[in-house]
């Protein structure tokens, strides 16, 4: 998963009104043109006038005479109907069933059973309660007017505005209560379905183990064992797979930091040499978890407890730099790395030199600008998170991967005059498009440079109080192997902060769902006060389409494209002509050209008018564990406000110009 | 302007305002030059089923609109509400045009057909509607309560209406009609579907309205039923409009007169002959009036009510 740049609430909130301001403006100048048009046609052009100014000056005590009462009770009406209607029984009978059948064909055992686990309710909620939000919302008016029930309402003081908004509060309150329960019983589905215990196969026993071929390093499953691994057993099978359990040699100096956590150790023996050597129970992570070891007596005699599932269940939050600044391998600065054809898109990337010019000056810059203990935690080791890009212009050994290494300096306020930090190089074997942790030590070797380049002091410095002592750090990415390149996107390396509430985050991946149903939900009400109900259906269905392509229609409608628009590309196809060749200058061309810049155009209007799905879609951060930060949640929020609130208009304009009756 | 006389026709182009400046009190319903025209979705006419109207209805009377199937009566009724949007000319209510919401505070609505929501039992049914008057929680629990005691629905307030048989449709569909204690109560076809005791206590309602000095207008096919409530009717044919007056100055037969007496012997028959011939005058007839199959109806059903178990005998009713 690739964690895109987002800006935070503040920083949008301006454009994105901005741009509200712009569609708003422009719905009501068309919407009052089109009345007008339409007016004409019945009235006469000069009644028209009149007309669309007494629906205009309608519309503000109508606004303003709106009862929170009465839209109350409509809201009321609008759950009582779904309930006593079954809908929620309906939809609530296939969740449960989809839950109860879809747990036999899930394997626990496989390489990421969360993700498996977690996208499986989230697709299913989601699917199931835009199809519920959608088909109630656009059913309940029109069937309303065709019942003509709709007839006892409209001859109240009832306002369009109370008929819009109270189905849609209803409705938004019916389908919350429901996403509720549903991510309720998705979390208890998914914490049961992980949740499991092993026992070790044999014995309890540490005297069970058997002992390891230092020769082979082998385990008698024939997998290669951890390189200080003495003795090894497994589990059983439980949830579909099952740990190998290694007893490990961990020899430290006295001077070193000792083991925090002693409730694995076995054994403690103190070498000839001063050294300690401890023997220490783990559990192997298979399927993307393991189990805490508890010992309980000593030696042979000990008994090992397996613990519940860890590893799981993770919510990361990533303290990502605030710049990436890419160098070529002279070492000038360059903005996006360097070009490698169609994977240089994303990432930039970063060159290893080569044999005939070796001491290549490439990297990538990382600045991270608020790199502040307070916001990492305290700890000894900071987690660095890296899901790196590799293109290889050459195979090489396949078995080998690509080595990179990082660096860290300190940014000096005014480097003529100060002196400066730098650590030694942490070099790191890629492990190419997946997420890998570097554990880095806060005590990094390194020297103090004086502003002349003169080394002041070797030694260990801490990355908060030395490196970063004005909060400022710079991250150095480099390739180092000859002839390939790493590919970097600013998002692709960050700091782990202290994990975030697993059930937190879990529910605030459901207010991503929240926010697409109310949208839902208000476009059905909406588009059924001048639609049909198959009609608002489809309506809806578009534009939620629409909504969840967003970003790739805006990609193929605001960049470049070869082989033109839809019309010269149609073209290209009946002439036979690839997307290279250039097309002969003359009037057709420039009338195909200019067709196409208007239908593309209108395309990416239409996008701005669509609902931007994909913007409140959190799956992906529940499925890979990273934390749904607070900003993305208030844009999802407010964006959804902005569609409520136009739509209420939209609904409120359609409802009060037409004809209840026929 | 007398409810006798025909409107004025006023053929000056006005401009649509939202309320009238020249408000009479007096006056609850106005139609001027009111028309409508349907029309297919490429705008051709397909019907006009309201030619020009010009109709005034003054406070606390009970006006009829009669006509056949297609005469322009629900139209006319629903120009009124502003369910339809007048093709010309303008419907005013209490001074305001009809397609301003605050008109309907006080006026009260029963549809052809109940068109209520039959999920919802009969005290929900009342009390939804009393929110969308803005009645507060308390006046409107009483409010339910009174109503549906007074259509007699108590036995089955907490059932679905989808349960309720179509005359207990009719009467909770009056009460969702009375809710707001209103001033004007527009009834289409109000008694279509009731059994004759239904349609007795529904007229019966319609007179008490009067009394309280409501304004009722009905529209009904039932000439019976409109004759009976009536204070004035207006006759619709092919959405024009062909009488307008008082009930009993429409119905009243100016060249011919009729005595009503009791106790006579057949001798008094021929003297009273003799005399109409000495007058000048022709004899149509001497005959017993008979009563009416609804009085006829509604004895029995009383004299059931009262004595359960005996057999009545029409001979024994004695004439209305």
């Amino acid at each position: 998963m690739v964690v895109e740049q987002f800006p935070n609430f503040l920083e949008w909130i301006g454009p994105g009104l901005l741009l509200l301001c712009a569609i708003a403006l422009s719905g009501a100048v068309l919407g009052i043109f089109l009345g007008y048009v339409v007016a004409s046609f019945k009235h006469g052009p000069f009644e028209a006038f009149y007309v669309i100014a007494k629906v205009v000056a309608e519309a503000i005590p109508d606004f303003f005479g709106t009862s929170p009462r009465r839209i109350m009770a409509i809201a009321q009406l609008s759950i009582k109907e779904a309930v006593r209607r079954r809908v929620i029984l309906v939809t609530f009978g296939i969740f449960a069933g989809a839950l109860l059948f879809g747990g036999w064909f899930m394997n626990a055992g496989s390489d990421n059973p969360d993700q498996i686990y977690v996208n499986f309710v989230l697709w299913g909620t989601q699917l199931l309660i835009l199809l519920m939000g959608m088909l109630i919302s656009a059913f309940s008016l029109p069937e309303d007017i065709k019942n003509k029930t709709i007839y006892t309402i409209v001859t109240k003081p009832v306002r369009a505005t109370e008929i819009v908004i109270g189905r849609i509060v209803g409705f938004g309150i019916l389908t919350t209560s429901l996403l509720a329960l549903m991510a309720l019983i998705s979390f208890a589905f998914v914490w049961r379905g992980l949740s499991h215990d092993h026992r070790i196969v044999d014995s309890q026993s540490v005297s069970s183990f058997y002992d390891i071929d230092p020769e082979t390093r082998l385990s008698n499953r024939g997998k290669r064992v951890s390189s200080n691994a003495i003795k090894a057993s497994e589990t059983t099978f439980d949830s579909g797979h099952r740990h190998r359990i290694e007893i490990i040699e961990d020899i430290r100096r006295p001077e070193d930091k000792q083991p925090e956590d002693t409730s694995n150790i076995v054994s403690q023996t103190t070498m000839p040499d001063g050294r300690i050597a401890y023997q220490r129970v783990i559990v192997v992570p298979t399927a993307g978890h393991t189990h805490r070891a508890t010992i309980s007596g000593e030696g042979a005699e000990a008994t090992i407890d397996l613990g519940p599932a860890t590893g799981y269940f993770r919510a990361r939050v990533p303290v990502y730099s605030e710049g990436i600044q890419f160098y070529n391998r002279q070492g000038a600065p360059n903005n996006r790395g360097i070009d490698v054809g169609k994977e240089w898109g994303y990432r930039g990337y970063v060159d290893g030199g080569s044999r005939e010019a070796p001491n290549s000056l490439a990297k990538a810059d990382f600045l991270f600008e608020n790199f502040d203990s307070r916001l990492l935690g305290d700890d000894s080791i900071l987690p660095l998170e890296m899901s790196l890009g590799v293109f290889r212009t050459y195979k090489g050994d396949i078995e080998k991967r690509v080595i990179g290494s990082i660096q860290f300096e300190s940014v000096p306020e005014n480097s003529s005059s100060e002196n400066r930090f730098q650590s030694d190089t942490i070099v790191f074997e890629t492990n190419e498009f997946q997420v890998q942790t570097l554990p880095i030590s806060r005590k990094q070797p390194g020297r103090l440079i004086a502003p002349d380049g003169s080394t002041l002091e070797i030694g260990e410095f801490d990355l908060f109080d030395d490196y970063a002592r004005n909060k400022k750090l710079n991250l150095v990415l480099r390739c180092e192997d000859y002839n390939q390149y790493i590919g970097v996107a600013r998002a692709d390396v960050y700091f782990r902060a202290t994990d975030d509430l697993y059930w937190a985050n879990f529910f605030k991946g459901y207010l991503g769902i929240w926010c697409q149903m109310i949208i839902v939900i208000a476009m059905g009400v909406s588009f059924s006060t001048f639609l049909s109900a198959p009609i608002t259906m489809l309506a809806t269905i578009v534009t939620m389409i629409v909504g969840f392509f967003t970003p790739f229609i805006r990609t193929m409608t605001e960049e470049d494209v070869a082989g033109g628009g839809p019309i010269e590309s149609l073209f290209r196809i009946v002439t036979q002509k690839n997307m290279e060749v250039t097309l002969e200058t003359g009037i057709g061309t420039t009338l195909m050209e200019q067709s196409d810049k208007l239908l593309v155009g209108g395309l990416s209007t239409l996008t701005y008018l669509a609902p931007n799905f994909a913007q409140m879609n959190f799956a992906d951060f529940l499925t890979y564990g990273y934390s749904i930060d607070s900003q993305r949640l208030l844009v999802a929020f407010a964006i959804t406000m902005a569609f409520c609130i136009g739509l209420s208009i939209l609904g409120y304009f359609c409802l009060k110009t037409r004809e209840i009756a026929k | 302007m007398s409810t006798d006389t025909p409107p004025v026709k006023d053929d000056k182009p006005r401009r649509l305002e939202q309320s009238n400046p020249d408000y009479d009190p007096n006056i609850v319903v106005e139609a001027q030059n009111l028309t409508k025209v349907y029309r297919d979705f490429w705008g051709r006419q397909k019907v006009r089923a309201l030619k020009a109207l010009d109709l005034e209805i003054r406070k606390g009377e009970v006006f009829g609109l009669l006509g056949p199937n297609g005469s322009g009566k629900s139209t006319t009724i629903k120009l009124l509400l502003g369910l339809l949007f007048p093709t010309s000319g303008r419907a005013l209510v209490f001074g305001k045009d009809a397609s301003e919401v605050s008109k309907n505070e006080k006026i009260g609505y029963l549809p052809e057909e109940s068109y209520l929501y039959k999920f919802l039992t009969a005290e929900e049914t009342l009390d939804f509607y009393g929110r969308l008057f803005d009645m507060p929680a308390n006046v409107r629990k009483e409010r339910v309560n009174t109503l549906i005691e007074k259509v007699g629905l108590t036995w089955a307030k907490r059932r679905q209406l989808k349960e309720y048989s179509k005359g207990m449709t009719r009467r909770i569909g009056l009460a969702q009609a009375l809710i707001n204690d209103p001033d004007l109560i527009l009834l289409d076809e109000p008694t279509s579907g009731l059994d004759p005791l239904g349609t007795r206590e529904m007229k019966d309602m319609i007179l008490e309205l009067r009394e309280q000095g409501k304004t009722v207008v009905m529209c009904s096919h039932l000439l019976a039923d409109v004759q009976d409530v009536c204070d004035r009717i207006a006759i619709l044919y092919q959405g024009e409009l062909k009488e307008l007056g008082r009930v009993e100055s429409l119905l009243k037969v100016t060249d011919e007169t009729q005595v009503l007496a009791k106790g006579l012997t057949p001798e008094a028959y021929d003297d009273i002959r003799a005399a109409i011939t000495k007058h000048g005058g022709e004899v149509l007839g001497i005959d017993n009036p008979k009563t009416t199959l609804e009085d006829l109806f509604l004895d029995i059903v009383r004299e059931s009510q009262e004595r359960p178990g005996h057999r009545t005998s029409g001979a024994n009713t004695p004439s209305g």
